[in-house]
């Protein structure tokens, strides 16, 4: 038992016992406890195996930050246990071993690993011979990877939040920097927000003795209103936007002004044998045993190349932990009041040493202690010590993620031998450690990696990724020179601990390698997360925002399929396409085409503005009457179509393709804003609901729910009434998009439900789109972005007829008309049949001469017309009646005719009717 | 018959009653429907005092999109982002020459303005309650912090990803207006929020019981 006697400061309660299983075995701990502090309380020293070796691992940091400590906890992979609270029966498995974590089959990849795995090996090793990757690759994806997800899908899922959250400031860091900004800011009637990445605010305090003043600005900042967030970390930096992830819940903080009181993480040594379990951090260990009450081990010896270091060896010491050694690689050890006591406490203290090498069995048992040269090795004699911990400090390292992020720039200082903040951007302002605050005394640079001289011994700069110095030197040498290239050739700081360990430290090895200062070789890229975040805290909540007819549930009492039509859920068809087309064309339907665009255009102006919008002339439609539009752009291809109906003198209304409503508008907006004609467009798409009634009896039908007079006489083809139907308030527009006899009624959405049960029980079916591309097909008629694409003009789409060159006004896509109806289009849009009855499908390469020459847009069977009709692009040459075409469809050639009139009522009497 | 008739629902014994976009979601939250003015409302879900209760201590959200709601183009010389209270209803200058009037009754249109009526054009939700701040954070990224947005500030801005308008009617209770179309993928997301939150949908009795909206001149 590890357990020490109760410290000032410490985070657990003793009066609340918990246990909790670890690999099946009970574990005791105190609330307060995180998951590794109760097991290194318990005894327990090997945590976690190594990514690609397998190697034990114990703890290093102490503070949530390594990956030396991953867990499965209650089903959940990748839970960082350094930070994790220990809770009441939850259950801990150990990742990345097999059968145990003391018997691990995979060692064997230490033992054997270097030959077969080095840096870069998946581009050397396990590619030949070549038949054999699949085998390879499945061993090796399955041998990869931290931790498993739970098989069962709702295992998998939790709930995550999002939360907004506007303030005046935001503070990131909540050390006493951080605590003291907050308060200063709210003292002055700031709105603030202060988030913090550990289990209470306090920082560094709350280890080296302040904890009371840390505990009592934090009460003070809460009074003062401050918003304190905890165990939340900052994830990154998104212009201005700062995502903190807490719990289950992802804030997105939006702030004017930034403090970033991040700290410094101190930083390993690099010796063989440095990932030896009981090689620790000293801050980790101090860590440990101010807050938990856990002696990280008996026996210490302390390496260092600061005061910080000596600051922990004296409290690791008060703490009742034998410290038999200590090495400061400053010759003078710093000269000030660190060194003093620790003379003064009687511990040997070996100036201008450091620790050389690390040995055990699976944990540290020896360790030896000698002075180096610049290259790191061992100038002098050296001295062994056994001991159960070694605890390092490699210096500071302040954390500059987020400030680089946002724009901020960092320099190498030599004299702290670190990188510190160089620029802050305007509206952030850095406190703290990271500002550097709290340095001064001298720190000697430790080389890139201390040796004894002997061999063996791998020496890790990353732990995360099992990345060796020998790792980095041989990417060098095969000539992924610079810090970049080496990151992504040997994946150093790629981990789950991005680098915050194993950055500094790499970029010693590359400058060492190459010859370069530390300041030319620089620090990789920052970027987000800085810290590991679930994929479902990113995406949010799964609601998926669909737009919906006022008509929908009643779609889906029918049973129909539903389908996505832009942005709107639409009815596909209602269990029987093939029926429901053929009872439009026998009988009656009703298909719900409320999803249309429909813009209300109005003003003296009004008709003016659409002679400009489009190509054809709108303004000499008289009240009633009805006309198809196409849209053209400035460089005159096709845009949009729909109709253009004058209600009154000033007032038009024009409806769009379902998603075109939108884009129309805003067309229309942005020309406005240059004629500046008197004319107002209004959206009511959403507003208006429509049902096209189609078909024989579709006349009938109407008859008996509507006073209006519907005879062909009255109510003929492109002609629109208003009227009472069922005693909804309707427009009728008579038009015919399915070659029927047709009635498009448009009503206040409010009231489409009573509309659309009247018509269907007076007999009209209702129809889906399905059916619906059947019957247009059938009249030949196009659906824009379906027929068309960004390069078809009204002249090769077959539609030439609706532009009038002979307008006055000037029109968009004027221009580029003109010109292309001064040639003949190359390619033109024709309607086939397949005298065989293959169907083609959609986008199938239509030949000519054995090369490709135009594609299948639309095909389908005609239930009607027993036969499969379709349209295609095809060169200007073939668009002749009955001309012979071959499509190549997925390896199969099939013939095809041409058709250039309507399929069915090519003249449009049954239209017309 | 008016050319634009056919915009507005139809009153009147031989005319059907007039439905929200909503009606299907509050039906299957348990609705109790009255008809009032010629449209069906939902008057309380079950438990009208729980939901008073959790007016005036949670967050509640009720349907309105019966309400009148007008487009007005023309001149306006109003404050944007701030909604202007008339009779039963607001003003809400959207941009120099559009604006929104809506109402319980139809609004009237200023001297010199374009009329359309778009009340079925908008789906209209208030939601209320002292978490009812909180409950629009998780969809909402407006910033809606009482010294930033005061009873009658006007926000138009993404709501539940999609366009649409926020008005602060009193301190605690906001008025949000999305397209129709949009209704219930909206209603899903606040309830969604605000049920996580222990709040429900309440009926206009209960809504009642919040603050009363605010009287701006």
């Amino acid at each position: 038992m590890m357990r020490l006697a109760p410290q000032a400061g410490e985070r657990i309660d003793r009066a609340r016992p918990l246990t909790f299983a670890f690999d099946g075995r009970r574990v005791e701990g105190f609330a307060g406890d995180t998951i590794v502090s109760a097991l290194y309380a318990s005894g327990r020293r090997v945590l976690s195996r190594s990514f690609k070796y397998h190697r034990p691992r114990g703890e290093l940091c102490g503070c949530g930050q390594c990956a030396n400590s991953l867990f499965t906890v209650d089903g959940r992979p990748g839970v960082r246990g350094c930070g994790e609270p220990a809770r009441e029966g939850m259950v801990v498995e150990h990742q990345n071993a097999w059968p145990s974590l003391e018997r691990d089959v995979m060692r064997i990849a230490d033992r054997v690993g270097g030959a077969l795995l080095p840096v870069g090996f998946y581009y050397k090793t396990f590619i030949r011979p070549r038949r054999l990757w699949p085998v390879y690759e499945k061993v090796l994806r399955h041998a990869a990877g931290l931790g498993r997800l739970p098989k069962r899908q709702a295992e998998r899922e939790w709930r995550t939040e999002y939360r907004r959250r506007h303030c005046d400031l935001l503070v990131v860091g909540g050390g006493l920097a951080g605590l003291t900004a907050a308060i200063e800011a709210a003292e002055r009637g700031a709105d603030v927000v202060l988030c913090d990445e550990d289990a209470e605010p306090g920082g560094w305090a709350l280890v080296d003795g302040r904890h009371d003043e840390a505990r009592a600005l934090a009460a003070r900042a809460r009074e003062l209103g401050v918003e304190v967030l905890t165990r939340a970390p900052a994830l990154g930096w998104f212009d201005g936007l700062v995502p903190v992830w807490q719990g289950d819940t992802l804030h997105q903080v939006r702030a004017p002004r930034h403090v970033l009181a991040t700290g410094a993480l101190q930083q390993p040594l690099v010796f063989p044998g440095n990932d030896l379990p009981g090689v620790m951090l000293s801050s980790g260990a101090r860590r440990l045993a101010a807050l938990y009450a856990v002696a990280p081990g008996r026996r210490a010896v302390v390496a260092t190349v600061d005061d910080a270091g000596l600051q922990d060896a004296l409290a690791l010491r008060l703490a009742g932990i034998e410290v038999v050694a200590i090495a400061d690689l400053r010759p003078d050890a710093g000269g000030g009041g660190p060194a003093a006591y620790v003379e003064a406490a009687g511990i040997p203290l070996l100036r201008g040493a450091t620790i050389v090498r690390a040995s055990g069995r699976d944990r540290v048992q020896h360790v030896t202690l000698a002075p180096v040269g610049p290259d790191g090795r061992a100038t002098g004699a050296a001295e062994d010590f056994a001991c159960d911990l070694l605890a390092v400090s490699g210096g500071l390292q302040p954390s500059l993620s987020l400030l680089l992020q946002a724009g901020g720039r960092a320099a190498y200082d030599p004299q702290s031998a670190c990188f510190a903040v160089a620029e802050v951007p305007a509206g952030m302002a850095v406190a703290g450690a990271l500002a550097g605050e709290g340095a001064g005394a001298p720190v000697a640079t430790p080389p890139a990696c201390a040796t004894d001289g002997r061999r063996g011994g791998k020496a890790f700069v990353d732990l995360d990724e099992d990345v060796t110095v020998k790792d980095v030197e041989h990417a060098v040498a095969e000539g992924y020179d610079s810090l970049e290239l080496s990151k992504r050739y040997t994946t150093v700081t790629m981990g789950p601990s991005q680098g915050r360990f194993s950055q500094i430290p790499s970029a010693r090895v590359v400058a060492r390698a190459t010859g370069l200062d530390l300041e030319t070789v620089g620090l990789t890229t920052a970027r987000p997360p800085w810290t590991t975040v679930p994929l479902g805290a990113l995406a949010g909540r799964p609601l998926e925002a669909a737009k919906r007819s006022p008509l929908d549930a009643r779609h889906r009492d029918l049973g129909a399929t539903g389908r996505w039509a832009g942005d709107w859920r639409r009815a596909y068809d209602y269990g029987d396409p093939e029926g429901e087309a053929l009872a439009v064309q026998s009988d009656a339907g009703v298909i719900d085409v409320s999803t249309l665009g429909k813009l209300l255009v109005r003003g003296p102006d009004a008709g003016e503005l659409l002679d400009r919008l489009y190509p054809n002339r709108m303004s000499t439609l008289k009240p009633g009457r009805i006309r198809y539009g196409v849209m053209t752009s400035e460089a005159g291809r096709i845009v949009d179509d729909g109709t253009v109906c004058r209600l009154d003198d000033e007032t038009f209304y024009v409806t769009t393709t379902t998603g075109g409503a939108t884009a129309v508008e805003q067309t229309i907006g942005w020309w406005q804003a240059t004629w500046n004609l008197d004319a107002r467009v209004t959206d009511l798409t959403q507003g208006v609901a429509a049902m096209n009634l189609a078909g024989p009896r579709a006349r009938e039908i109407l008859s008996g729910l509507t006073d209006l007079d519907c005879s062909n006489e009255a109510l003929g083809y492109l002609n629109a009434r208003h009227a009472t139907i069922a005693g909804v308030p309707a427009l009728i527009l008579r038009i015919g998009f399915v070659g029927e006899v047709g009635y498009e009624l448009h009503c206040p959405a409010a009231q489409a439900g009573p509309l659309w049960d009247a018509l269907v029980a007076a007999g009209a079916r209702p129809f889906g789109l399905e059916p619906q591309r059947v019957l247009r097909l059938q009249k030949l008629h196009v659906i824009v972005g379906q027929d068309t694409d960004s390069e078809t003009t009204p002249v090769n789409a077959g539609l030439g007829a609706l532009v009038k060159l002979d307008k006055e006004q000037d029109f968009v896509g004027r221009w580029a008309l003109e010109h292309a109806a001064e040639q003949a289009p190359d390619a033109v849009l024709v309607g086939f049949t397949t005298p065989g009855g293959e169907l083609p499908t959609e986008g199938a390469v239509v030949l000519h001469e054995g090369v490709a020459a135009g594609q299948v847009t639309s095909a389908r069977r005609s239930p009607k017309l027993e036969r499969t009709i379709g349209l295609a692009w095809v060169p200007a040459e073939l668009a002749q009646e009955d001309a012979a075409l071959s499509i190549s469809d997925a390896g199969r050639t099939i013939a095809a005719t041409v058709t250039t009139r309507p399929f069915y009522d090519p003249d449009g009497e049954v239209l017309r009717s | 018959m008016s050319v634009l008739d056919f915009l507005t629902p139809a009153t009147g014994p031989d005319a059907p009653v007039a439905e929200s976009p909503l009606a299907p979601a509050l039906a299957a939250a348990g609705a109790t429907f009255a008809v009032r003015d010629g449209w069906r409302v939902a008057v309380d879900f079950g438990a009208p005092a729980a939901e008073a209760d959790a007016a005036r201590a949670s967050v509640v959200w009720a349907d309105v999109s019966h309400l009148r709601k007008l487009e007005l183009q023309g001149a306006f010389d109003h404050d944007l982002g701030t909604a202007v209270r008339r009779d039963d209803g607001w003003l809400l200058p959207l941009t120099p020459a559009r604006a929104l009037a809506i109402g319980e009754t139809m609004p009237a249109a200023p001297a010199g303005a374009d009329a359309v009526d778009v009340t079925t054009q908008y789906a209209a939700l208030t939601v209320a309650g002292p978490a009812a701040r909180e409950t629009l954070a998780r969809f909402c990224a407006l910033d809606l912090r009482p010294a930033v947005a005061p009873p009658a500030a006007l926000r138009p801005g993404s709501i539940a990803r999609t366009p649409g308008i926020v008005v602060v009617e009193a301190r605690d209770r906001f008025l949000l207006l999305v397209g129709a179309a949009v209704a219930l993928h909206v209603w899903e997301v606040v309830a969604d929020a605000g049920t996580h939150l222990g709040g429900r949908p309440a009926g206009l009795e209960a809504l009642a019981s919040t603050e009363e909206v605010a009287a701006h001149a």
